[in-house]
């Protein structure tokens, strides 16, 4: 059963094409992750997934339903969650309370959606901050409430924007953890945008590659390690061509 | 019930919060019969009515972000449609005033709807217009005594009138809007923490973020917009009956729209407290103000001036307000 699927996307800004013709298609209870350098288009991506961008061209279907037109808000609705690299809901409301502004999309009730947010961040750990704001915290931790607040909204897809970036080994080392947890243990489907490559290559199942707006790959991570576009796209066709020897 | 339970629940405030609240409660139920001078008790009503004002302005200016310049349009709404009907109808205050909260609710809807495609300055500068054009309206509009204005005369009615609002002594007037003024404070006690208002603090932050967690932005400033607009106009209705003689002027000119804003910024926008503070501190000033150095050193607007070096100083020093003071100084005491 396909959970996502994304053809022919085409998203311009201006003159410049962000998201050049992708297509690919996730599987329920997948965890993939989206590479490529910096300005390949994997935020764009996100953004035209979760309806914050009005799409140039293609169609997104999500469960089933053609979400290519709906705003934002009705495609977290439907279950289709993310988080953004800047981290909470609302900076002047402490940990527990940024959980409840998500668990909010699905009761209106206060106390039910406390009931929530306090289930999460037990789950996660994170009873400890209950009360924190969330400027307070480690980043790690920060990260960790950004992850919580998207769970609210009870989500059947989640995409994770950058959730290790800035972080120390140990810490990584927890969010892993944490991702393995939605996925493993909450059965969520997640996509991940990752520059740090020892967790895309030991969480993700599937990884697609971006570079200058198109797919340049798509496959397991042991595939796209030695796949010698996505080395070209890393480290530039000199490098390449200069240690063709070692590479290979 | 669970929404009247938390609407009376104050307990994430600290003790001496409540304390505070609670002596100055005491002082203000009692103060009528502390033998004021009449002037000071016209400052005090005015004190409550604008209270209500910044605290409706607060749910969209403070906890929505949003800054709002015209709400004085709604006070002439409010007072406009108490007037009229008690001086075309005589229909009584507790009907006019919930039909001026209709009128004054389908106008917001009217203009918000576009209002809120607006961001940021422009937002802004499109309330002020709208005001301006209303009370433009209103100046030109016979059927509501355009710039004359309208006048509800007491000789018509056997004070104290309970039903129609017409009182010869201020002390009930003090009472009535003090009750309004308590149940304001309630109702924004529930609103802070309800759904709506953890909504409007996220869009406050950030837009993308509160969209990506399933908020309809629009839709929720838009309804904000009209909680705001129903409280200042239940506000208006009780000055028409209050002050009795009504005109354009002194109902809908941007001063007012600027004092309701700038009241709830100084004391602190998107707090419980910071409206009540604001209007505490700059109402007894304005007033005292305008009397002595105004009446007898002949310094005609020298409330503007101290009105604008307190914008200059808020902007500079603390964007929060006197209560964002107050907060900060206590994080640091329990940090250390």
């Amino acid at each position: 059963m396909k959970i996502l699927e994304v053809q022919h996307l085409v998203k311009e800004f201006g003159g410049l094409r962000a998201n050049d013709d992708i297509s690919f298609a996730l599987e329920k209870e997948e965890l993939t992750g989206v590479i490529g350098p910096n300005g390949a288009g994997k935020t764009t991506l996100f953004n035209c997934i979760a309806g914050l961008h009005p799409v140039t061209g293609g169609r997104i279907f999500f469960d089933g339903r053609d979400i290519t037109d709906l705003r934002a808000h009705e495609v977290a609705r439907l279950g289709l969650a993310r988080t953004f690299q800047v981290y909470t809901a609302a900076g002047d409301l402490n940990v527990e309370e940024n959980v409840m502004v998500g668990c909010f999309m699905r009761t209106a009730s206060r106390s039910e959606a406390r009931r929530r947010a306090r289930r999460i961040l037990a789950d996660l750990n994170l009873e400890a901050h209950t009360d924190a704001l969330v400027s307070e915290l480690p980043v790690a931790a920060q990260k960790q409430v950004t992850m919580a607040t998207a769970l609210g909204t009870a989500p059947k897809l989640l995409l994770l924007d950058e959730v290790a970036a800035g972080l120390n080994p140990s810490e990584i080392d927890q969010i892993m953890d944490t991702i393995r947890h939605l996925h493993h243990d909450l059965g969520i489907t997640i996509v991940l945008i990752e520059h740090v490559m020892e967790l895309v290559m030991n969480v993700c199942q599937r990884l697609i590659v971006l570079d200058y707006g198109k797919k340049i790959a798509d496959g397991g991570p042991e595939d796209i390690a030695g796949n010698p576009q996505v080395i070209k796209a890393y480290l530039g066709e000199r490098y390449v061509a200069e240690h063709a020897g070692e590479l290979s | 019930m669970e929404a009247l339970k938390n609407a009376f629940d104050f307990s994430d405030f600290p003790r001496t919060d409540l304390v505070v609240a609670g002596v100055l409660a005491l002082v203000l139920a009692a103060f009528p019969f502390l033998s004021p001078s009449s002037f000071a008790m016209a400052t005090m009503i005015q004190f409550f009515m604008f209270s209500i004002y910044g605290m409706g302005w607060n749910t969209i200016g403070g906890y929505g972000g949003q800054v709002d310049l015209g709400k004085a349009q709604y006070v002439g709404i409010g007072a406009y449609t108490t007037a009229v009907m008690l001086i075309r109808w005589d229909i009584p205050f507790w009907v006019s005033m919930p039909a001026g909260v209709c009128l004054s609710v389908m106008w917001s809807f009217i203009i918000g709807y576009p209002l809120f495609r607006l961001k940021g300055h422009y937002f802004a500068i499109a309330t002020i217009a709208t005001s301006l054009v209303l009370k433009d309206l209103f100046e030109v509009w016979d059927f509501v005594g355009a710039a004359r204005g309208l006048e509800i005369s007491p000789i018509k009615y056997h004070p104290p009138d309970f039903l129609r609002l017409i009182f010869r002594e201020d002390i009930y007037y003090y009472y009535v809007i003090f009750g309004f003024f308590l149940a304001g404070i309630v109702y924004i006690n529930w609103f802070r923490k309800s759904r709506l208002g953890f909504q409007l603090r996220s869009i406050k932050d950030n837009e993308e973020v509160a969209r990506s967690l399933g908020i309809n932005v629009h839709w929720a400033k838009i309804k904000t917009y009209a909680i705001a607009t129903a409280f200042v106009s239940v506000a208006g209705s009780f000055h028409a009956c209050y002050i009795k003689n009504i005109e354009p002027e002194d109902t809908m000119s941007l001063d007012i729209s600027i004092l309701i804003a700038l009241m709830a910024m100084l004391g602190g926008a998107g707090s419980l407290w910071g409206p009540i503070i604001g209007a505490g501190i700059l109402i007894p000033l304005k007033s005292y103000l305008k009397e002595w150095l105004g009446a007898r050193a002949g310094l005609v607007g020298i409330d503007l001036i101290i009105y604008a070096l307190i914008i200059m100083v808020i902007s500079a020093k603390e964007p929060r307000g006197i209560w964002g003071i107050v907060e900060r100084v206590r994080r640091r005491k329990r940090r250390r």
